[in-house]
């Protein structure tokens, strides 16, 4: 795996645009899966992991190759997704009134539900649950519980992507999960 | 909740498996007896579980082809190279090409502006008007072949006349008696270089060598 990683890395570095689509392949799901965990939107996490991918590209000289290839990636969608939470705008309410109507809520935009299964709507709810508690971490405690156990990554590959001492990641991910546990024991 | 910070601690650490064998025994007999940290230690390992319950999410489909789409456009010498690296071959052939091309100019522009005459027999080269005249009364046994100027035949030629960048005049008392090649095109100079060239080869291995061609003389 490694070994192939490498050798698309050096076509790139030549100048072999082609070759990077296989990187994309390689790891889209993997960088979506950070952006979108970070950010709880679809549109935002495709934003980000797309731009993540682009400044891979254009700083492909600037990577070390005797470095994981993943790590690095995977840095610059970490950083990409908490620099997107720093500028983002405060959530608006589904109780604001539309602009331009007098008495319209947000709630009179949303199409009613289409009927799905019980089981998928009680799986689908739950998932949602989830994600919002995750989405509802401070983002320090958030980055660290994604990359543990949605990435499954080690604690040397998390502190490398969050460049901090693995001291301090073990840290984040015990407050993280005591977060979590707080508001996901009652289910 | 845990019933001592110290306590609480010692969760995480049993839970990352980062105790020593002394340490995990001695806890875990405290989680028999305490049920606030074995509470703890339950809904730590729940919430750990509904974390990694949440399906992977996948990316879109159109997702590479978005990314590559916005690539940046590459600069046209990198284009080149890469493509060249993929096509030694066309790469090969056209080096050859070229040098080729530029070893036959060189030959077609190395001749000067001199006039030269190749061939046996009595003529003689009038430099100032630029042309070989072929007297009369004169035979010329072999070919005759003039680069670089016109030819005046008065006499008689046996072999064909080929005329380089000039051309060919026949008095009406010359004569002829092989074919008569006026070359001014780099194309037909190319195609007859080609076949005076494979003449030779087939002469070589016919073993009658240079025989043929004989008192090959610039004049200046």
């Amino acid at each position: 795996m490694d070994a192939v990683v490498k050798k698309i890395i050096m076509e790139v570095k030549k100048g072999d645009q082609q070759a990077f689509a296989e990187l994309v392949e390689l790891y889209k799901d993997k960088v979506y899966q950070i952006s979108y965990r970070m950010l709880g939107n679809v549109h935002e996490a495709q934003d980000v992991a797309q731009e993540a991918f682009l400044r891979a590209y254009t700083n492909i000289d600037s990577y070390d190759m005797n470095r994981k290839f993943s790590t690095w990636l995977f840095r610059i969608a970490t950083n990409l997704s908490i620099d997107r939470i720093r500028k983002k705008k405060p959530d608006f309410h589904l109780d604001d009134p539309v602009g331009g109507t007098e008495d319209l809520t947000y709630y009179s935009q949303i199409a009613a539900d289409e009927e799905l299964p019980e089981d998928k709507v009680v799986q689908y709810e739950m998932q949602e649950w989830i994600q919002n508690e995750i989405a509802a971490l401070p983002p320090k405690y958030r980055s660290a519980i994604i990359l543990k156990y949605l990435e499954d990554l080690s604690l040397k590959e998390i502190a490398e992507i969050l460049n901090m001492p693995v001291a301090t990641v073990k840290t984040r991910i015990h407050r993280g999960r005591e977060a979590l546990r707080k508001r996901l024991r009652n289910s | 909740m845990a019933c001592e910070k110290t306590k609480m601690e010692d969760l995480h650490k049993y839970l990352d498996e980062e105790m020593t064998l002394l340490e995990k025994k001695q806890f875990e007999q405290h989680l028999v007896t305490c049920g606030e940290c074995e509470k703890h230690l339950r809904e730590l390992r729940k919430t750990i579980a509904l974390v990694q319950s949440t399906s992977h999410v996948e990316a879109p489909a159109d997702f590479t082809a978005n990314v590559m789409g916005k690539l940046p456009a590459q600069k046209k010498s990198k284009k080149y190279k890469t493509w060249m690296r993929k096509h030694p071959f066309i790469l090969a052939a056209a080096v050859f090409m070229l040098l080729f091309v530029t070893s036959v100019s060189s030959l077609w522009s190395g001749g000067g502006s001199h006039i030269s005459v190749q061939g046996q027999g009595n003529f003689h080269i009038d430099e100032t008007r630029n042309v070989v005249v072929v007297p009369a009364g004169e035979t010329i046994e072999g070919d005759l072949i003039i680069r670089n100027g016109d030819v005046e035949i008065e006499g008689e030629v046996l072999g064909n006349v080929t005329v380089i960048n000039g051309e060919p005049y026949l008095a009406s008392a010359g004569y002829i008696a092989g074919e008569t090649n006026e070359i001014n095109q780099i194309l037909s100079w190319i195609w007859y270089e080609t076949k005076s060239f494979f003449g030779e080869v087939v002469n070589v291995f016919n073993g009658k060598s240079e025989e043929a061609r004989t008192n090959s003389a610039p004049f200046s």
